[in-house]
């Protein structure tokens, strides 16, 4: 530790004598906490139809590409979008299905590849966690089939899968979702962009600058009310 | 275009002498109405879609105001988890002991370069020029700041750091510092080239310095919200990471993200949701290995907070979660920029925030910087009543006057003496009423009107006229009424 010992009980010693009682207990701390107040809208509204026509919408206006697909025909999708990049050279992480890696492209799994190597790659393609239909949110947790964050970070194209029954409708719902506070986590909103040069939104600064969806209908045939979320 | 403005507010000019430069810039009011315009419609128009935005607004606040009530024990906690995790939490009590405890951590790693995401505590701190005095090259990564770091600027607002410059400037600027002569001034030309100019120093340095924009204390999380992902680089890439946070941006818990990143774009930036926002947890490496820096260091700083938090009407200041919205619809900071404010922390916000980072003993000024409108009020996501706090330190601001002898020369002082005195009997006001009657009636044209007066008097009418006085007051009429209705 490089800082004097005694810093730490300082400040802390400053903050009790502002804040009293001095030490609350945990059950105090936890009953103020409760009482905060919470109106705000938790659950959607919506069928699970508009609630997939919202996030498309939404994606669309970050200038995201979304196509739509099924179960059945996702390989072919993949293999139709990633012809239409022109690019060639594809990272994924190491736990998508073995048929997502359409044949015809090189691809390199990611089981420690380097931070040169991944640069060095023109695409990527991942899972996604879920997403958020009103604010148009693709969320990463970095498990094995959303990868390291270095590798949705570098290559400039990434096309992400992600199902149906996994999108949710407002960002209370995504958080009461979650079973255990993930310890990882990035909430992607459309293409990395800037507005800071005379607040002109310019697509794509340092993260990837194309984001492609491609969102598969794998909802049972008679509409669930609910997304389900994947077990963590 | 080169201002050099002064942020230290212990050497920055009073308010309305370091206005006067920027009111006489037209070109810095074009740039600055055209940014706030333009953040403010977007926001406008996101926030009238949210049918449940005072519900979301009353959950931030108070949410915020029970992180602060339990600061002491959120900040174990947070601490505890972080460890846990692999982090390393150091605790600084000024700007000093923080920028010492980050040089230290730097030449512990031997590292001679560091890339930064923007931090304005890191500005509050003076870190940049502390550590390139220390012979470490500081590389800001985030564009605003990058504009303002290579034109030797000053930052002039909190989200848009380089809001009061146009494209033309900053093709000047980096064509100048990339050697980039052929440059146009084409916006997403322009932001190609920091991507060039950046991307292999991302590559490269193995050390990184963020600031937080939420500390999750269930959890030990780090959340860091932004737009263009230069964040996202230095979170990941480096070996080391160091983040610099005031002691007041702890949440309770994870879930809580659930209102602040409501809230929190829509008002800075207009957006329904910033395009990238990361959480880490100390070294925690998630699923997979190997995601992310090896070494993670938060640096909790107080500079002044806990005593900002011991004052019942203050310490809502702390709730302040940096949108700016308040600074995008000031009517006072929309006339001057951000560097009239001599601090990081421009606007209203600033205006409440540095005279009490400054323990009152510098920018008494900035709590007078306002017209009392309240509009910062009406567009905060967290409630911070700041025209109520404006008040309170103006009021100590007051009293620090009065403890000092030059005020028997000081005709304001004076001028409101005689008033105390005139005001408290009845004869003395309608004595003074007859006086001023006939001592403006040296002044007042014939038209009734009064276009100039001397000494104090002509603050007011340098830019209006005052209206004469009435021959009768209506307290004489009165009297008169009465009379003739008693007959």
């Amino acid at each position: 530790m490089t800082q004097p010992p005694n810093s730490r009980d300082r400040i802390l010693e400053r903050i009790r004598t502002a804040t009293q009682p001095a030490l609350p207990t945990p059950a105090a701390v936890e009953e103020s906490y409760a009482a905060i107040p919470r109106a705000y809208i938790r659950r959607g509204q919506l069928t699970p139809q508009s609630r997939i026509a919202l996030l498309i919408e939404r994606l669309r206006e970050y200038e995201a590409e979304v196509v739509e697909s099924t179960p059945d025909a996702l390989p072919a999708a993949i293999a139709t979008l990633l012809a239409l990049s022109g690019k060639q050279r594809f990272v994924t992480p190491p736990g998508l299905p073995a048929q997502w890696l359409t044949p015809g492209f090189t691809w390199q799994i990611d089981n420690g590849l380097t931070h040169a190597e991944i640069e060095n790659a023109e695409g990527v393609l991942t899972a996604a966690f879920c997403a958020i239909a009103d604010s148009g949110t693709i969320v990463l947790h970095h498990g094995p089939t959303e990868g390291r964050r270095v590798l949705t970070l570098l290559p400039d194209w990434h096309l992400c899968i992600l199902r149906a029954s996994h999108v949710v409708e407002t960002l209370p719902e995504y958080f009461s979702r979650c079973p255990q506070p993930p310890s990882l986590v990035t909430w992607i909103s459309g293409p990395s962009a800037t507005a800071d040069i005379e607040m002109t939104r310019i697509k794509g600064v340092h993260g990837p600058r194309f984001l492609n969806i491609i969102l598969v209908h794998d909802e049972s045939v008679h509409g669930e009310a609910e997304a389900t979320l994947p077990e963590e | 275009m080169n201002l050099h403005p002064q942020l230290d507010p212990t050497l920055a000019p009073p308010f309305p002498q370091a206005a006067l430069p920027m009111l006489r810039n037209p070109q810095l009011r074009k740039n600055v109405a055209h940014a706030t315009d333009v953040i403010q419609a977007k926001r406008a128009k996101l926030v009238a879609e949210k049918t449940d935005w005072q519900q979301l607004r009353s959950g931030a606040s108070a949410l915020r105001a029970h992180a602060l009530e339990n600061l002491g024990f959120y900040l174990e906690q947070f601490e505890t988890r972080c460890t846990a995790a692999g982090g390393h939490v150091h605790w600084a009590s000024d700007a000093a002991e923080a920028r010492q405890i980050i040089l230290d951590l730097l030449r512990q790693e031997n590292a001679t370069e560091v890339i930064k995401i923007k931090t304005m505590t890191s500005a509050e701190i003076q870190l940049n020029p502390f550590l390139e005095s220390a012979g470490i090259n500081v590389f800001e990564t985030d564009l605003a700041e990058l504009i303002i770091q290579l034109g030797e600027d000053e930052p002039s607002h909190i989200v848009v750091p380089a809001l009061h410059v146009n494209r033309s400037q900053v093709r000047e600027i980096f064509a100048r510092r990339m050697g980039l002569a052929n440059l146009s001034d084409d916006p997403q030309i322009l932001t190609t080239a920091a991507r060039t100019h950046l991307r292999h120093k991302f590559l490269s340095i193995p050390t990184a310095i963020s600031g937080a924009n939420f500390l999750i204390a269930e959890t030990g999380s780090v959340a860091v919200v932004e737009s263009e992902g230069n964040g996202r680089m230095c979170l990941t890439l480096p070996r080391t990471m160091i983040t610099l946070a005031g002691i007041e941006k702890v949440l309770p818990r994870f879930q809580d993200l659930e209102v602040m990143l409501q809230v929190l774009a829509r008002s800075a930036t207009g957006e329904r949701m910033n395009p990238y926002t990361s959480l880490w947890t100390g070294v925690a490496s998630g699923v997979t290995p190997g995601d992310g820096p090896q070494h993670f260091h938060v640096v909790l700083l107080d500079n002044q907070r806990s005593s900002i938090l011991a004052r019942p009407t203050e310490r809502q200041t702390l709730k302040c979660i940096r949108c700016a919205a308040c600074i995008n619809t000031c009517p006072v900071y929309r006339q001057t920029g951000g560097h009239a404010y001599g601090s990081v922390y421009p606007g209203p916000i600033g205006a409440i925030l540095t005279p009490q980072l400054m323990q009152m003993h510098h920018a008494q000024s900035l709590p007078y910087a306002s017209s009392l409108c309240g509009a910062c009020y009406e567009v905060c996501p967290v409630k911070i009543n700041i025209p109520e706090v404006l008040i309170d330190l103006r009021a100590k601001v007051t009293d620090q006057e009065r403890e000092q002898p030059a005020r028997f020369f000081d005709l304001m002082y004076i001028g409101m003496k005689m008033a105390n005195f005139i005001f408290a009997r009845p004869a003395r006001f309608h004595a003074a009423q007859r006086l001023a009657r006939i001592g403006l009636r040296l002044f007042t044209r014939r038209d009734g009107w009064i276009h100039s007066l001397p000494s104090l008097g002509a603050k007011w009418t340098q830019t209006r006229d005052l209206c004469g006085l009435p021959t009768q007051t209506f307290r004489e009429w009165y009297a008169g009424q009465s009379k003739t209705e008693a007959k």
